[in-house]
């Protein structure tokens, strides 16, 4: 009878474990956990603890920080204190995991938003929350991003290589939405100027990405798109509407004021940028989403992931569209019709 | 013609039932699915309740934006996207978004109704 390959991974992770802490955790215990579209997490479970393995899909290769690149992100964000899962060793493809893949000490929590921003034992953790996301951002954006090998980086202006990025995507999906290409344009013609440097970003720095306790955020994950940019995009990123999860009112992922946000961030070390430049990254993290759902619904169409959810994400788009067309005009711009006007015609 | 009840009624029904008891039935941490599908069931019931008025609709502004003569909404929607891109409306970019918001508040009373509302935003 032929072993299950899961029999193999959990016999080459418990080596591994052994190694890096000196102590066999014993025989392993692995659960696939739901989400992320380019990498495989498992949970890893025995009598003597619990971990978490991050790894590429076999023989997949794919546009996202290479999985090293992840861990040494991981290490440095630890190093600049931002609070993240501990990670123990690293195995390079063709070895023990079978493709690359890094094991870390499993962080109690949740990071399904709705709960975070619902659920009444985290009631104390949502109070907590504003302050500790502008302290984490900071922190984060102190890292050299450059020092790190392997993180992408180009001396093009981020916010006109983000349009070009986005568009590139438009084109590949083959779908028209001249909603969006409506706000890119205003985009790119309206960009703030270049950042005075560029600093690690997180890429996709909101709840879903967050484990939360009862005492507020435990750890930062998914660092898979982490790039070299301007500090405001992911300051932009966590202002998107749909990661409010309804509370519209609160700005900052559901949870608080960009005033709050900014101010824990100017404590811990950051240089808040302006907000005109949070908005501008604002609205292209509504670009971001409109594309990424747009691509979602075409990677069930095509066949290529068949799912229904993925194919209700199809009619999502119009969500970002309505908040990205909202964005534009309030943002300044010669010939722009002003908030005012906006607010007299809506 | 068939009897009643209407494809729209039959997915309400879908909706109600896979909303409550259906639910239930299904672990916690799948029940997310289950959401999925009953929303895609009222998503369908409200495009059909609002027929082909708003296509008529979106032809008629794209057409109207972009200068362009067309039938069919896609293909309007693409030969205005294509121009957005190119810039050749750069001249009346904000009437072209004032015009897409039309657009986009006609896609959302079927995809998510009362979304169209402005955001707090400090």
């Amino acid at each position: 009878m032929t072993r299950p390959p899961e029999d193999a991974l959990a016999t080459g992770l418990r080596e591994l474990i052994a190694e890096a802490t000196g102590s066999d955790p014993g025989a392993l215990l692995l659960s696939p956990i739901p989400g992320g579209a380019s990498r495989e997490t498992f949970l890893a479970e025995s009598e003597a603890g619990r971990w978490v393995l991050r790894r590429d899909p076999v023989g997949a290769g794919g546009a996202f920080a290479p999985l090293q690149t992840e861990f040494r992100v991981v290490q440095a964000a630890a190093a600049a204190g931002v609070p993240v899962p501990n990670v123990l060793a690293f195995e390079p493809a063709g070895g023990r995991l079978e493709s690359a893949g890094f094991v870390m000490d499993h962080v109690e929590g949740t990071s399904v938003a709705p709960r975070v921003l619902r659920r009444e034992e985290l009631a104390s953790a949502r109070s907590a929350l504003p302050a500790q996301l502008g302290a984490a951002l900071a922190r984060i954006h102190s890292i050299d991003a450059r020092a790190i090998e392997g993180v992408s980086f180009s001396e093009a202006d981020p916010a006109l290589a983000a349009c070009a990025l986005w568009e590139g995507i438009i084109d590949e999906i083959g779908e028209p939405l001249p909603a969006v290409e409506a706000g890119l344009r205003w985009l790119r013609l309206n960009p703030p100027p270049p950042p005075e440097g560029q600093c690690l970003v997180h890429g996709d720095f909101r709840l879903g990405n967050l484990i939360v306790d009862e005492s507020g955020l435990a750890a930062a994950i998914d660092w898979e798109l982490c790039h070299a940019g301007d500090p405001a995009e992911d300051i932009g990123w966590l202002c998107v509407r749909s990661w409010r999860f309804g509370n519209d009112d609160l700005p900052v992922a559901g949870v608080g004021t960009l005033r709050g946000l900014l101010a824990a961030y100017e404590e811990a070390g950051g240089q808040p940028p302006s907000l005109e430049r949070i908005r501008w990254w604002e609205a292209m993290g509504n670009v971001k989403w409109a594309v990424i759902c747009a691509r979602q619904a075409h990677d069930h169409l095509t066949g290529a992931r068949p799912s229904a959810e993925l194919a209700s994400l199809g009619r999502r788009i119009a969500e970002p569209e309505w908040d990205l067309l909202q964005l534009v005009p309030s943002l300044s711009g010669p010939g722009r019709p002003g908030r005012e006007a906006e607010e007299a015609a809506g | 013609m068939q009897d009643r009840p209407t494809a729209a009624e039959l997915l309400d029904a879908m909706a109600a039932d896979l909303h409550s008891e259906v639910r239930e039935w299904v672990p916690r941490e799948r029940r997310f699915r289950i959401l999925v599908l009953a929303n895609l069931c009222a998503v369908i019931a409200r495009e059909l309740r609002a027929g082909e008025e708003p296509s008529r609709e979106d032809l008629e502004l794209f057409s109207r934006l972009g200068g362009i003569e067309a039938d069919d909404p896609r293909e309007a929607a693409a030969t205005l996207a294509a121009a957005i891109r190119r810039g050749d409306l750069d001249d009346r970019l904000p009437e072209t978004i004032a015009g897409l918001r039309e657009h986009v508040a006609r896609k959302l009373e079927v995809a998510r109704p009362g979304y169209a509302v402005s955001a707090g935003d400090a």
